[in-house]
């Protein structure tokens, strides 16, 4: 059996990843608090943080960007459809659709 | 030595039962979007009763959220440990993620608890029973990865220990945790943060 073997980070590379996803996390907290002096831009910049860490975790700690695009489609249809959802379910909420 | 495998065997060139894994996320990916959805339909509406924001404890869900984010840390490096093949290193870091998930969830108990107390109930509005429902699925799933990472450690105690191959897959289960942690994630921003 043939196999194309692709090299995963190492040991030290995930404990820096690690660090900066805590880095991301502590600043998602500041943000909270500081929601008064950073205003508007608030929930827009928390939601960044949440996808950057999303990402940091599939891609590296899942290893999907090592995988093949097979499984990559799989998860990213599901996440697609997901957003889809969302999307028409909040439009509708926002068009006061419901109550 | 670490790697990722391609397999040419099989017609979709991926290992079967990983894809299946992987499809089987794509569905709770779906499952945990509508749970979302639902969620934030309600989130910001006015109900009776006491609301959300005077109840929760930001500081509080914010260490139980950087640990789990660190068993993903301990999960990914029993994985690395077992790729060579080092078995007291995989258990150890196995059973420290195994602990790290029992943290949290002793910390959405206490939670849950303090909520309850302070008349924050599944029952008190249909936003209280939305918030109960998506952060007790999310704990569901906490507690079924630590019983899986408990019953791989158990098996790595064995005179064989744990292979990559066959049985209870050690992937997989670290697939299932690292999901368990992205909704997290995804849950502390949408559920408290924002």
């Amino acid at each position: 059996m043939s196999e194309i073997h692709v090299e995963h980070p190492t040991p030290k590379k995930y404990v820096q990843i690690a660090i900066v996803l805590g880095v991301l996390t502590a600043i998602e907290i500041a943000l909270y608090y500081t929601e008064d002096i950073v205003g508007v831009f608030t929930d827009p910049l928390l939601i960044i943080l949440a996808v950057g860490k999303f990402v940091i975790v599939v891609g590296w700690f899942m290893h999907l960007r090592f995988e093949n695009k097979l499984i990559n489609r799989f998860f990213t249809g599901g996440m697609i459809l997901a957003l889809i959802l969302f999307a028409i379910v909040m439009f509708e909420r926002a068009s006061a659709n419901f109550f | 030595m670490s790697s990722s495998h391609a397999y040419p065997h099989e017609p979709t060139g991926v290992e079967t039962r990983k894809l299946g894994m992987w499809v089987f996320l794509s569905t709770e990916i779906l499952f945990f979007g509508t749970l979302i959805t639902t969620f934030m339909i309600f989130k910001g509406r006015d109900f009776p009763g006491i609301k959300l924001t005077d109840v929760y404890d930001i500081p509080f869900t914010s260490i139980s959220s950087f640990i789990l984010l660190m068993s993903s840390l301990t999960m990914v490096l029993a994985h690395n440990a077992l790729e060579a093949n080092d078995q007291e290193k995989t258990r150890v870091w196995l059973l420290a993620t195994a602990m790290l998930g029992a943290v949290f969830l002793a910390g959405q108990i206490y939670e849950f608890t303090e909520f309850y107390h302070k008349g924050f109930e599944l029952g008190t509005n249909i936003f209280s029973s939305t918030f109960y429902v998506l952060t007790g699925f999310h704990g569901l799933h906490v507690f079924i990865g630590v019983v899986l990472l408990l019953a791989l450690w158990s098996i790595g105690q064995r005179q064989q220990g744990l292979t990559l191959e066959g049985g209870m897959n050690l992937e997989f289960v670290a697939l299932y945790w690292h999901f368990v942690d992205i909704v997290w994630i995804v849950l502390f921003t949408v559920v408290y943060l924002i």
